[in-house]
């Protein structure tokens, strides 16, 4: 990219999707916030962002709607600026307003924000981003932070590589779609008034997940992926449905593990790790070993490869490209609401381990992470760690907050100590105390 | 530090309330609790919903721009018949059904169903007017119009929320069409013959009645409904 001139560039399967999918009662928006020991210094905040956004020219560009498709252009328009923080975040991006960013900072005491469109990179592509950006920012204040455990030199020029588009430089002629079960158990919940969303984070410690996790068999992301699932079971099953349905997760797999790019744009895809709870009662432990053995089975590359490169022959469809977007948008929905939506009971997502160097780990108290509002209300589920600190946030824009209470009672009763901070505050929860 | 009795987690030093089950923190130790700068961010920021008047704009002129081409065109062809006059009540007919549910945000589905109904009537009244039948409108048009605003109105308030039951949803709309049907021979006769002559419509109200009384029965009665279920693996 940096090579040579880019006046614009083609969007990638993901982007072309949650481009075509934005609108206000959905936001393809995800933050990342590192919550440090020291107040954050909004100068050396802004400085490090001017500084490090050069070298991510990917985050340094907007959206133009083209007659056929959307594209992407780089931004010249002046900032990103440094913003103070507010009480609702990850709220939907408007293509026309804010300089046509697609990229949000923000601050507040401790915590620094960062809040990215999807359509522009997926959630390792923003880590690597996050971490540059919290490494320039120590170097603002007076540390010193070694370009080191993937933090990239901001003097350095990025790569072309850095840039490509992974799904169609792996695409293969042979293609087939994931085995996906048509309608799960929906949980949607009661809406909140235009632009409210919840946001309720779990911190935990990670060594007494692990343990817990360990003495399944099984890693974190099975433990907490079975336990939501079993506290949706339980779910469904209070509400007594003419017939249960599924119970259907939606977990993003980042591909770099399994197709080597340095890509920073989307690479990932979903899998669905699901189970029947028409066919009988299931333990925790039955769940949890479904989920392992699912996640074990199904995240194989021929598989993967075989189910994105479907999309990308979808997107290169010849006759698909003559449509105009105005046509295009409505059947992405409906196409999002068959494949997406109906198929799924929850988002969960877990970018993993937030990995910094040694100067930096005293620096940082934890991190956070928060999924935009899903096209339906019900909430999304993301955790990432940092140290000893696991957090996982429900997000949405659900009023009830049936499901993370149960999830939190859940693993509290497994022996898992959780400290809670939410920006819900109302009375009205209140009513639905059991 | 405290925890949520019902919940068993601890709770953030600025929460006042459980988030997960609303219970009020009462920790007579912990009293730095008012002082204690929030966990997320108070400032809101004023969001306004996106403007839908450009978009409302832009249709208001291409069904005003169909009104007035048809009219210049209808001055060269056929100019003896005023047929220009049904394209532009078709134009105005669509800009009531479009252009205020753009404009107001929320409108109640309610008034949206009077005011649909209400550009119909007046539409026909249009076509009425410009083909001299204004008496088959006042007889005829306007009452079966009004007759179905009165039922859809009545069944949309029935089924408003989502909240009913399939099985009486199905049992409201069945009475709604057997009523509809009652209310378009009547309308029919006392126009063409000045007397109720009742005969079809009782057959189709007999029908829909049929298939509503066990329905309603089915749904009233627990046994019935689980067999009704396990007959038909609902």
């Amino acid at each position: 990219m940096s090579h040579r001139k880019v006046s614009w560039y083609k969007m990638d399967n993901a982007s072309v999707m949650y481009s075509s999918l934005q609108k206000e009662e959905y936001s393809a928006i995800y933050r990342f916030s590192a919550v440090m020991r020291e107040k954050v210094q909004p100068d050396a905040l802004q400085r490090a962002i001017d500084k490090v956004m050069p070298r991510f020219p990917g985050f340094r560009s907007r959206i133009r709607k083209g007659f056929f498709w959307y594209y992407f252009e780089p931004n010249k328009a002046p900032g990103p600026f440094l913003k103070e923080d507010v009480a609702e975040p990850c709220r939907p991006v408007r293509f026309n307003e804010d300089n046509n960013w697609l990229v949000r900072f923000y601050y507040y005491d401790r915590r620094i924000s960062v809040e990215v469109f999807h359509a522009i990179s997926d959630g390792a592509g923003t880590l690597v981003f996050m971490r540059c950006l919290l490494a320039q920012y120590l170097r603002e204040t007076g540390v010193d932070i070694p370009c080191d455990c993937g933090i990239q030199n901001i003097e350095e020029k990025s790569t072309a590589e850095e840039w490509e588009d992974a799904y169609s430089k792996y695409a293969v002629k042979h293609c087939k779609a994931q085995h996906l079960i048509k309608r799960a158990y929906q949980n949607i919940g009661t809406p909140e008034r235009f632009y409210t969303f919840n946001v309720t984070m779990g911190f935990m410690p990670v060594d007494k997940l692990k343990a817990r996790a360990k003495s399944m068999g099984v890693s974190i992301t099975d433990y907490l992926c079975g336990a939501l699932m079993f506290v949706l079971i339980e779910k469904q099953r209070r509400e007594h449905p003419i017939k249960e349905k599924p119970i259907a997760l939606s977990v993003p797999v980042n591909l770099r593990a399994y197709f080597p790019t340095k890509t920073m744009r989307n690479f990932i895809l979903t899998v669905q790790p699901w189970i029947d709870p028409s066919l009988g009662d299931y333990s925790f432990e039955e769940v949890v070993s479904i989920v392992h053995h699912y996640m074990r089975i199904h995240c194989s590359p021929n598989e993967m490869r075989a189910a994105f490169s479907r999309n990308v022959r979808f997107q290169k469809n010849k006759f698909l490209k003559l449509v105009p977007r105005i046509f295009k948008n409505p059947i992405m929905a409906i196409s999002y609401k068959l494949k997406g939506t109906r198929p799924y009971s929850a988002i969960m997502t877990n970018p993993g381990i937030f990995k910094v160097p040694e100067e930096m780990e005293p620096y940082i108290e934890h991190m956070e992470v928060i999924q935009g509002q899903a096209t339906v209300p019900r909430p999304h589920l993301a955790s990432m760690s940092f140290g000893n600190i696991m957090e996982v946030t429900f997000s949405g824009t659900m009023k009830e907050a049936e499901l993370e209470r149960e999830f939190f009672r859940f693993l509290v009763r497994d022996g898992i100590p959780v400290h809670i901070e939410s920006n819900r505050q109302r009375a009205d929860l209140a009513e639905g105390v059991n | 530090m405290s925890y949520c009795v019902n919940c068993g987690v601890e709770l953030g030093k600025d929460l006042k309330r459980c988030p997960l089950c609303g219970t009020v923190v009462l920790n007579p130790n912990d009293v730095d609790r008012e002082s204690e700068l929030p966990f997320f961010p108070q400032r809101r920021e004023n969001i306004e919903p996106v403007s839908k008047r450009e978009l409302a704009l832009l249709l208001s002129v291409m069904f005003a721009s169909v009104a007035i081409c048809c009219g210049l065109l209808n001055l060269a062809l056929r100019p003896e018949i005023r047929w220009w006059l049904y394209a532009a009540g078709a134009a105005a007919m669509l800009w009531i059904w479009f252009i205020p549910p753009l404009l107001w945000r929320g409108m109640p589905s309610l008034a949206r169903l009077t005011l649909d109904i209400g550009a119909v009537a007046l539409y026909v009244l249009l076509i009425a007017l410009a083909s001299g039948g204004i008496d088959w409108y006042m007889g005829l048009a306007l009452p079966i119009i009004v007759a179905l605003a009165v039922i859809s109105l009545i069944i949309c308030y029935l089924l408003r929320g989502g909240h009913r039951s399939i099985l009486m949803s199905i049992v409201i709309c069945l009475v709604g069409i057997g009523t509809m049907s009652v209310a378009i021979e009547l309308i029919l006769d006392v126009y063409i013959s000045s007397q109720w002559n009742p005969g079809w419509s009782l057959i189709v109200l007999a029908v829909c009645l049929g298939f509503s009384m066990p329905l309603i029965i089915i749904r009233i009665v627990p046994s019935l409904r689980e067999e009704a279920r396990r007959r038909f693996h609902l």
